[in-house]
């Protein structure tokens, strides 16, 4: 289980995050809304630990991520997709699998991930700099399977696809979570978000505003699109 | 202040003629000598950082104070009524800095006179300071015309070598010795275009040519000359002219080896050599090679006496900058004491037309129209590894340029003095 | 139109060090970020250990080429550990005073020992003819620095793109932080990385020997120029850095022919023009961050 306790966290003097707590467990999708700007991509920075400027705690079951640093934590089974993608220009499309490291038995194999994506098989030897958005994004995710994480923290994976792509992922979470996996999702597609999640924290100014569960959506979505701005 | 000095120069003339005539006079005498600080004091200013460290440098402070010893040893501690100091700075070839430094000597320091100073445009920068404040200069390591010509001033010697002398004995030798059709390339700045011209006009005034002739950038960044010595290789001149200094000239002299322009006829002549080159490249790169020199430390007894004094003292053999700045300040003390005063204007008056000898310098006038140091120079040749008889034994002489040879004639300096 | 021809190659034997300089430069900068202002000091350096192991202890040019750029990657690797990993991630400020620092420090001890007027150092005798290149002779040696610095330049360029060692220099050239969040551990290979990168430096400097003049000052003249090239290249670009190298030694010996003068400018030029046109260099990829 994921577990974020009273975590906060600032650029300079700036707070970006205020006493954050959350909880995620394996096979669950719990998914982080909220406005440009709430802290939800500073919170997965803050869970890899790439923002040094934090204090509060990050578990992983019984494991103190804290003194951690990234490649530690990726080897404690974090898998992070970052926002904008991840996708290196020099490396080519099989170099982005090849990258990370594997981690146990759960690691897919490439045969696995070409055939879950197809289209990735076609341009293996290719540029990744030149797959269309959607082959990236699919790409970023393909890597982190491949690798065997065991947690994945997903920063906005629809952001600008066509819904055909974005349905794919959606099978794609619906997959994972069948096996087990951890996921956290950073969302600004509600839709998007309601069709693969569990449960939902809605985050404003750097804090847990509320916690709902899926199908409370429905019944708060007056109030949900007003955090949202939508 | 005038009038004790107009009346101690002949006094102190009588002195020195009996000091050099007579032979030594023992020192601890009470001093007749006037100081206006009380002692005297001797600035070097030079390269102590960059290319031409080794050829002058730190070393030539310790020739300076070499001569300040033996001085004292000869005339007794208190010959000129007061101590004897030398101070040194690295004007880092920079003719600003050069500049204020001097400047600072003479006026915060009370220094008397700065010796050495390499780097031509950095020698002029000086020579200027030194008519401005009216203290006394003598230049020994540069090599610019221009000191004794265009801007030469009242207080401004001009020592050792200079590139009329260069190129008067490297450039007719070789010229009358069949090498009619030269080459010549040049680093591109004030020294570099100055040895180009001197050469020029010593080749063309003895029947040969210049077929051609380009400057090197400077500094050269690269280290590379392949562009000019492949040039060379098409042009197939008798004779390369080779202008560049210190770390310029060790390249293209390895180069001028690599491109086996020697097995093609191509002949080098060099403009300006120091010991110090030879050491770089390795004796065997340069033999053969004729140059001028007004001196190499292994010409006579008394040259050798004074190399062994310095190799003592600093491990090395004397470049001939290193002996100029020994004699140089000989001198200069000589003429305080012959003129009972450090003032400038009576040890000016001193210097001007004495004429001497000493181990350094052979048959030498101090020319009082243009401050020009005449005296005899040498054309030297690089010997075989295998006939020096030490370390550091590089060359032998081939013949004596006499004084008025080796000196630009004044018609053709044109220097207009203050007096 | 012969001399046009052997001018050619006398600018791939500038370009041969320019390259093999801006490697190093490129692949130290990539990894680290560190702009290495040493990097001429090192070349200074593997030109220096090749004169005193021929002084010392009689070893020739072959053996040198290997031994002088082997000890100072390890010197290098030493230096990483030492100093270089303590100035990682913050201001590039601190990064370019230590190693500017370093410069002149290993440059003036240098010069306590040896002086600045340079040593000896002679052509290797299997190299030490010159070949008939129509009506030019041009020397072996040369063509042989030409030939070995292009392998060199080579290995290192199939190095980076087909192993996996190079693939995780890439990754870390282009996105460190995010390849480490992949859970690839980059400073692992900061140290090696950074002792290879000195050890081409070295090699350079190996080469230079027979054909300059070794002394303190050496480096400290070349890296400038190095510097642009880099540039021109694109800052951490191994092809750029191969080709930018290449490129500015052909066209400032090709200037040459027009007048002497154009060789010392060629690389600021063109390092000025391509600022304005194009920042990231010829290769580069770099985001102006």
């Amino acid at each position: 289980m994921l577990e974020i306790t009273g975590l906060s966290a600032w650029y300079g003097e700036a707070q970006a995050l205020r006493e954050v707590s959350l909880r995620a467990s394996p096979g669950e999708v719990v998914t982080l809304v909220g406005r440009n700007g709430a802290g939800k991509s500073t919170l997965l920075r803050c869970l890899m630990g790439l923002h040094a400027q934090m204090t509060g705690s990050v578990r992983l079951g019984e494991r103190d991520l804290g003194p951690l640093g990234p490649v530690r934590r990726v080897h404690a089974g974090l898998g992070y997709v970052p926002d904008d993608r991840g996708i290196y220009s020099s490396l080519s499309v099989e170099e982005h699998l090849l990258l990370p490291p594997r981690l146990g038995q759960s690691a897919w194999t490439l045969e696995r991930v070409y055939d879950a994506f197809p289209a990735l098989r076609a341009r293996r030897q290719q540029t990744a700099s030149k797959l269309s958005g959607g082959e990236q994004q699919m790409l970023a995710i393909a890597r982190v399977l491949r690798m065997g994480a065991r947690v994945l923290l997903l920063d906005e994976p629809t952001e600008g696809l066509a819904p055909i792509l974005v349905q794919q992922i959606a099978r794609l979470l619906v997959d994972a979570k069948a096996d087990a996996l951890t996921i956290l999702l950073v969302e600004q597609n509600l839709r998007f978000a309601t069709s693969v999640a569990d449960r939902h924290y809605l985050l404003g100014q750097g804090e847990i505003v509320t916690t709902l569960a899926n199908d409370e959506v429905k019944a708060r979505e007056h109030e949900l699109r007003q955090h949202l701005g939508i | 202040m005038r009038g004790p000095v107009w009346l101690a120069v002949p006094l102190a003339g009588v002195i020195a003629a009996a000091a050099c005539g007579g032979g030594t006079t023992p020192g601890g005498g009470a001093s007749t000598v006037k100081l206006t600080n009380g002692k005297v004091v001797i600035g070097v200013i030079n390269d102590q950082s960059g290319v031409y460290a080794d050829l002058s440098g730190k070393n030539a402070v310790e020739a300076v104070q070499m001569a300040i010893d033996d001085f004292k040893a000869k005339y007794g501690d208190n010959a000129l009524g007061g101590p004897i100091t030398v101070i040194s700075a690295d004007h880092k070839n920079d003719p600003a800095l050069a500049s204020s430094k001097a400047q600072e000597f003479y006026e915060r320091n009370n220094v008397n006179i700065i010796l050495d100073v390499p780097t031509s445009s950095a020698a002029l920068a000086i020579a200027k300071v030194a008519n401005d404040e009216k203290k006394l200069y003598i230049n020994i390591t540069a090599a610019t015309t221009d000191l004794t010509g265009a801007s030469c001033n009242k207080y401004t010697f001009h020592y050792a070598y200079d590139t009329y002398m260069l190129a008067q004995g490297t450039g007719i030798a070789v010229t009358s010795s069949g090498g009619k059709q030269w080459y010549i390339i040049y680093p591109n700045y004030a020294f570099g275009q100055d040895m180009e011209k001197s050469f020029r006009a010593a080749v063309t005034s003895n029947g040969g040519t210049v077929i051609a002739s380009d400057g090197s950038p400077f500094p050269n960044q690269t280290g590379d000359f392949s562009s000019l010595l492949l040039k060379a290789g098409q042009l197939k001149p008798q004779i390369l002219g080779v202008m560049q200094a210190g770390g310029d000239l060790v390249n293209v002299v390895k180069q001028y080896n690599e491109f086996k322009l020697k097995d093609q006829g191509v002949k080098l002549a060099i403009g300006l050599l120091f010991d110090t080159d030879i050491t770089a490249l390795g004796q065997d790169a340069f033999a053969g090679v004729v140059y001028t020199t007004p001196w190499i430390w292994s010409e006579d007894d008394a040259s050798k006496a004074f190399a062994d004094k310095f190799l003592q003292r600093t491990k090395i053999r004397p470049t001939f900058a290193h002996a100029g700045n020994y004699s140089a300040t000989t001198q200069y003390l000589e003429a305080i004491r012959r003129a009972g005063t450090d003032d400038p204007d009576a040890v000016v008056k001193a210097l001007e037309g004495y004429k001497f000898s000493d181990f350094f310098i052979h048959n030498g006038q101090i020319r009082p129209e243009d401050h020009w140091v005449m005296h005899d120079a040498f054309l030297a040749q690089v010997k075989p590894k295998a006939e020096s008889k030490e370390a550091f034994d590089y060359s032998k002489i081939l013949n004596t340029i006499p004084a008025d040879k080796a000196s630009r004639p004044l018609a053709e300096a044109p220097c207009k003095m203050a007096k | 139109m012969d001399f046009l021809a052997i001018q050619l190659f006398n600018g791939l034997v500038n370009g041969a060090f320019y390259a093999l300089l801006s490697l190093g430069l490129a692949v130290i900068f990539g990894m680290m970020r560190i702009v290495n202002f040493a990097h001429g000091a090192f070349y200074m350096l593997g030109a220096f250990v090749a004169y005193v192991l021929l002084q010392q202890a009689g070893i020739g040019f072959w053996p040198s080429l290997v031994i002088a750029p082997l000890a100072i990657a390890l010197a290098g690797m030493v230096l990483e550990r030492l100093l270089i990993r303590r100035i990682a991630g913050v201001d590039p400020l601190f990064g370019f005073l230590l190693t500017f620092g370093l410069s002149l420090l290993i440059q003036d001890a240098m010069r306590l020992r040896f002086g600045l007027q340079g040593q000896p150092y002679a052509t290797p005798a299997e190299l030490a003819g010159a070949v008939s290149l129509g009506a030019v002779t041009y020397p072996t040696y040369r063509l042989f620095v030409i030939a070995f610095s292009l392998a060199v330049s080579l290995a290192v360029w199939y190095a980076i793109e087909r192993t996996r060692l190079g693939m995780v220099v890439r990754a870390a050239t282009e996105r460190a932080e995010l390849t480490r969040a992949l859970g690839v551990d980059v400073d692992r290979w900061t140290t090696p990385v950074f002792g290879f990168g000195l050890g081409l430096a070295a090699l350079a400097g190996v080469l230079a020997a027979p054909m300059r003049n070794v002394s303190p000052l050496m480096g400290s003249e070349l890296i400038i120029l190095t510097f642009a090239v880099v540039v021109i290249g694109g800052m951490g670009s191994i092809k750029g850095a191969i080709a930018a190298g290449f490129l500015v030694g052909v066209l400032s010996s090709v200037g040459a022919i027009f007048d002497p003068a154009i060789e010392g400018i060629v690389a600021f030029a063109l390092m000025a023009v391509l600022l304005l046109v194009r920042p990231s260099g010829l290769f580069g990829s770099l985001e102006t961050s």
